[in-house]
């Protein structure tokens, strides 16, 4: 028998990873260097949120979902520390996702910078044409 | 023929993304997906992140993923920020010779838009910088730190230019040069705390280790973790605070330099950049 919420859940995994194969397709395939930057984006976001995906966790049961990991108490009792890491999701995807996102726009920002020196010193973003040029 | 072939390619992911995931529901991975609990070393990070309970081994930051960020994973985060350096210095090595600035004797009011989206934007940008100080300040206790304080930071110039135009944000101080030194103040913020309990270790004469935050086992040493009853979590705020400028200070420099107006750049590059 067949769970729908691991059905729904799995689709969710594995669209992520079709996109991923969606963006592969538009850095190798794409001449545009623009569109190559655009596709890198989606590349990294997809496996950014592939990343919080798989640090999630099932629910308990029907009526207690999984809770951020953000201890919400300054005076926290035995009890509490066990019921928040008994419900919290994985802090260290997290963790990895949000230095990620910035240092993904930082280097998205040199590729943009590259892409539009190349265009104002040889007037095109075409791999194919920049690949022949000489000198 | 070339959009049927679109389509069947469409159909032909679809159809497989369906498959795959109705085989990993059945139990085709061997074990279902939404795993029930998280990792033993996730149990160890939610278990420590705040535990009075065990004080030799807490972050003492009741928000598990800025722990994680600068104490647990100090280092990692450390050399992050050196890859976001090295993205911004070569991003400003790219545009070498460019100048930001504002034509003399220029009339402000003629550029930028109306009068009620100026207004709307003063407005908003104070509460921007109001709202990213709070995510930066606030990252031990709730969801945010210096990287997400910093990004939503730089939103602001990058209004003021698109808004007022490049010649305003420079005329009140938005500059290139002052940017990079802000941003070089924060990244040194950030290499003196890295090293700021082993040089009190060092006057205490007691042991301590680089990237140190609480008091460990045998490095009974740290920054206050609470102060005024507020958890403060020791080094983290302090590097939080100065990656926030470092990254709003990095982000503003390259939005700076991507307003260049289009002839002023094509007269350096076509002034022969490089051959002097």
């Amino acid at each position: 028998m067949i769970d729908v919420n691991a059905f729904l859940f799995s689709v969710l995994v594995f669209s992520l990873i079709m996109n991923l194969g969606i963006s592969l397709y538009g850095i190798f395939w794409r001449p545009s260097l623009v569109k190559k930057i655009i596709a890198l984006t989606i590349l990294g976001d997809t496996a950014n949120v592939l990343a919080i995906v798989v640090g999630y966790r099932a629910w308990i049961a029907p009526n207690r979902p999984p809770i951020p990991p953000v201890l919400t108490t300054w005076k926290p009792t035995a009890a509490d520390l066990s019921k928040f890491s008994s419900l919290a999701v994985d802090p260290l995807p997290q963790a990895l996702v949000l230095t990620a996102v910035v240092i993904g726009l930082a280097v998205t920002v040199f590729l943009v910078f590259l892409t539009i020196q190349v265009y104002r010193l040889h007037g095109t973003t075409d791999v194919r044409k920049i690949a022949k040029l000489k000198g | 023929m070339r959009r049927a072939y679109k389509y069947a390619v469409l159909t032909a992911m679809i159809v497989s993304t369906l498959a795959l995931a109705l085989a990993a529901s059945a139990g085709g991975l061997g074990y279902a997906l939404p795993f029930p609990a998280v990792r033993n070393l996730a149990y160890w990070y939610l278990r420590t992140t705040y535990n009075p309970f065990m004080p030799k081994f807490t972050a003492s930051a009741p928000e598990a993923v800025t722990a994680i960020v600068w104490d647990y994973r100090g280092l990692d985060t450390l050399f992050e920020t050196s890859v976001f350096f090295l993205a911004i210095i070569a991003s400003m090595a790219l545009m070498r010779g460019i100048e930001v600035r504002a034509p003399e004797s220029i009339n402000l009011s003629k550029y930028g838009m109306s009068a009620i989206v100026k207004t709307v934007t003063r407005i908003t940008v104070a509460i921007i910088l109001a709202a990213s100080a709070s995510i930066a300040l606030h990252g031990q206790l709730t969801p945010g730190g210096g990287f997400q304080g910093g990004a939503t930071a730089a939103v602001a110039p990058l209004v003021i230019i698109v808004i007022f135009s490049l010649y305003f944000a420079v005329g009140s101080g938005i500059k290139k040069k002052s940017m990079l030194t802000l941003r070089t103040l924060g990244l040194l913020g950030i290499g003196v705390t890295s090293f700021a309990v082993i040089v009190a270790g060092l006057i205490l004469g007691k042991a301590a280790y680089v990237f140190q935050n609480q008091p460990k086992e045998a490095a009974p040493i740290g920054l206050p973790s609470h102060i005024l009853g507020v958890p403060m979590g020791g080094t983290l705020l302090l590097f939080n605070i100065f990656e926030f400028l470092a990254v709003a200070a990095g982000f503003t420099i390259v939005f700076l330099l991507l307003s260049v107006p289009e002839e002023s750049v094509r007269k350096v590059l076509e002034g022969g950049e490089g051959h002097d």
